[in-house]
């Protein structure tokens, strides 16, 4: 080969390699004048769509009287177990062995005794807590075990405080799901103003933990001598107890939670709301709300004053934080990424919840129910790591006590927006009296931080710590707001969640407001291309055997 | 006047104390279960279809408990034992034995439902003491799952297996016995000997072919 046609051929095949670069083809491509048509999120025909409401247990809904306890009517579709509360008010030593074995409560979870101040209710009440790992990790595969959904398809790890049980953690042996008596949040404790309590925390748990009361009236040390402040320096370890005792002189929403590894154990789920009531005659108060919402059984001097009363708790997630339990089986990986490699101040929110759900699966159970004129109390606290602002719509508030202290009539704001520090508790006069004041109206009212990323779960609204406030006529039979079936059918689907669908895929909308298809691809481009590049390739490869061969001569 | 005060209260508390030992023992749809714990589908005397009679009496002790699971790298609870292996047909009388001070389980799955409903042995102390329970096995040649089953205990350490006549396999996951199908990924220690020795393996690797060729 002469040196000419050397040239040559490297001419040519930077000619082709210019018109290969040139007809590149692309993942990105523009339209032409006809855009790509809309396509079908086909979820209704998977496993991704839920039903609303299960309606598990309607029977536990109508009003009762149980061991002599009343508890009243809870018209949302996941009520809570009415044997649970008449053992939380009674005591788990006060109950028939029949309703005992309705509940999940070990014999020695709650024992009430002693009316030391002869007021006919008993004033040493003894607690147990453990602690429960909820979507945690398994050696035996790659799933989640004791799983606890915030949201359709949502798992993110967590830890709760829970009234000590008895027999199993999951739903039975061949599920992986956690019995419903373990959930979040952690359960708000209630107890009386002057009753000698003593919370033993049995740490079940696979890391040290500790509680920490919050605002409760509660000596430095123990009768023992012992810590009694539930700080970081006396840890309780997996395997052991510590008992924690306490005679509050004053009544107020105050708070428990975990006070090792502060900043990580609280967001993993380790907080929940902690109530002092007033002490009152014949006061029997429902020691344990789990998962908080409607109070079924509330106390003598709320009763008073208040048709009704809901235990409302913020809280928020760090999906990279959570992730950590589920990411390792041995606990020295677990503390080694939770306190070491996790850094809190490079961190931020992803899941916001109320009692334990986000939007729609507020909707179960997380719903204030009213009824024209009536007074209900609220008790609100943030446990976000950024301060909350919860706005009720349709409704003005009165603020009646913040962190656990009355305010006098002066001091008592009435507003629609409430701003809650990371920590903060306020006690709200829910007055649905229709006077364009504090109430519009009836209606299936939205309520939800303000704050807007608390609106939202991993960035997908509606979610986060959204719910509403139903007026009772506006319920159908299970519970679930009426008005909303279409919205709801698109919203309790995993996929919607998972930013599987498109947002607007609604109806007529559906096709002016779906998801895009893909662009069909330039077919003359891709034959340029291809042509091109392939003759420049094959230029080069025949190039190199001719030379190869001239030197061999 | 204190001492005339405390009577009722006295006598309440003896009051309660009557009605909780009452509840002692109470058997509730093959559940015994007091303020210590509670044992379910215990059985010493109903015969699995597979045997004409029970082949021996074996005595099992089993401590539970976190100290067991320090001989564990990455556990935290643990039985004190992890394997046991029965003759078919035999009664086990198991003494099972909580050294925490928090709730601990034994249950046994895989059991035939008609005699131990849901397949299920299950034996529970709400903190540190002692109970003890009979069960007869099958007479099948097969491994039962053996574990406590509050959240994260399993999966933490506390696992074992009960083989009948030399069981059918092991199980996943039981501590120093089989590997775990999700095992947790840990940094290599890529200490000097192993960097030496895959230089010198590298540098054998390279030199081979040389020296074939050259003695051709």
């Amino acid at each position: 080969m002469t040196f000419r046609y050397f040239i040559l051929f490297i001419l040519l095949i930077s000619a082709l390699t210019a018109v290969a670069v040139r007809f590149l083809p692309k993942t990105l491509q523009r339209a032409d004048v006809i855009a790509p048509a809309t396509v079908y999120h086909q979820s209704e025909e998977t496993l991704s769509l839920e039903k609303p409401c299960s309606n598990e247990h309607p029977e536990w809904r109508k009003e009762q009287i149980i061991e002599d306890v009343k508890i009243a009517e809870s018209l949302s579709c996941e009520p809570d177990n009415p044997y649970d509360i008449a053992a939380m008010v009674k005591g788990v030593n006060n109950v028939s062995m029949n309703t005992l074995m309705q509940t999940n409560l070990a014999d020695d979870a709650l024992i009430k005794t002693d009316d030391l101040d002869h007021d006919g209710d008993p004033d040493i009440i003894r607690i147990k807590l453990e602690v429960v790992e909820l979507n945690g990790a398994s050696p035996d595969g790659n799933f989640l075990i004791n799983t606890y959904d915030i949201a359709p398809g949502i798992q993110p790890g967590l830890w709760v405080y829970a009234p000590k049980s008895r027999g199993m953690a999951l739903k039975n042996f061949n599920s992986v799901v956690a019995t419903p008596f373990l959930r979040a949040p952690s359960p708000t404790i209630r107890v009386e103003q002057g009753d000698k309590v003593y919370i033993t925390l049995e740490n079940t748990h696979y890391l040290p933990h500790t509680i920490h009361l919050h605002g409760v009236d509660h000596p430095w040390h123990n009768s023992q001598g012992e810590d009694n402040d539930g700080a970081e320096e006396h840890p309780v370890f997996p395997g052991t107890s510590h008992t924690y005792e306490i005679k509050p002189r004053h009544a107020g929403t105050m708070l428990y939670h975990c006070h090792v590894q502060t900043a990580q154990h609280v967001m993993m789920g380790l907080s929940g709301l902690f109530i002092v009531e007033e002490n009152r005659p014949d006061n029997w108060v429902q020691t344990f709300n789990i998962g908080a919402g409607k109070v079924r059984h509330p106390s003598v001097a709320v009763q008073k004053s208040y048709s009704q009363e809901y235990d409302l708790f913020y809280q928020s997630i760090d999906k990279r934080l959570s992730a950590i339990i589920q990411g390792a089986n041995d606990p020295r990986l677990i503390a080694k990424r939770m306190s070491r490699e996790y850094n809190i101040t490079e961190s931020f929110e992803n899941y916001f919840m109320l009692n334990g759900h986000s939007f729609p699966f507020t909707l179960r159970d997380g719903m204030i129910v009213a009824q024209e004129n009536e007074n209900i109390k609220l008790r609100m606290a943030n446990m976000h790591r950024a301060s909350a602002a919860i706005h009720i719509h349709g409704h003005k508030a009165t603020i009646t006590a913040y962190d656990g202290v009355e305010q006098t009539e002066g001091l008592q704001l009435t507003r629609d927006v409430f701003d809650l520090a990371p920590g903060q508790r306020i006690d709200l006069n829910l007055d649905t009296q229709n006077d364009g004041l504090h109430s519009y109206g009836p209606g299936a009212w939205m309520f939800h931080d303000h704050a807007v990323a608390g609106t939202t779960s991993d960035g997908m609204e509606p979610g986060g710590n959204v719910s509403i406030l139903a007026y009772k006529s506006l319920l159908d039979e299970q519970g679930m707001p009426k008005l909303h079936d279409e919205l709801l059918s698109q919203l309790f689907n995993k996929d919607y969640y998972a930013k599987k669908k498109a947002v607007f895929e609604q109806g007529d909308f559906a096709h002016l407001l779906g998801d895009p298809g893909l662009i069909e691809p330039d077919l003359t481009q891709i034959i340029i291309f291809g042509l091109t590049s392939g003759l420049a390739l094959g230029l080069i490869i025949a190039i190199t055997r001719l030379y190869k061969r001239k030197q061999h001569q | 006047m204190n001492k005339l005060r405390l009577m009722p209260i006295i006598i309440g508390l003896a009051l309660v104390a009557g009605i909780k030992s009452s509840w002692a023992r109470m058997d509730h749809e093959g559940m015994v279960m007091d303020e210590k714990g509670m044992i379910m589908n215990a059985n010493s005397d109903k015969l699995p279809k597979d045997c004409p009679k029970i082949s021996g009496d074996v005595a099992i002790t089993i401590h539970a408990g976190r100290k067991h699971a320090l001989k564990f790298n990455g556990k935290m609870f643990a039985f004190d034992r992890q394997e046991w292996d029965v003759k078919p047909c035999s009664r086990i009388n198991i003494t099972f034995i909580n050294d925490d001070q928090i709730r601990h389980q034994l249950m046994i799955h895989g059991l035939p439902g008609y005699l131990y409903p849901q397949g299920m042995f299950h034996l529970e102390l709400y903190g540190a003491g002692e109970l003890k329970a009979s069960l007869i096995m099958p007479g099948q040649k097969k491994t039962y799952l053996v574990h406590c089953e509050l959240a994260q205990h399993m999966e933490k350490g506390m696992k074992a297996q009960l083989k009948v006549d030399g069981g059918d396999g092991d199980l996943p996951s039981i501590p120093g016995i089989s590997k775990p199908v999700r095992a947790d990924v840990y940094p290599v220690d890529w200490n000097n000997s192993a960097v030496a020795v895959m230089l010198i393996c590298l540098l054998i690797g390279t030199l081979l072919p040389v020296i074939v060729i050259r003695n051709r």
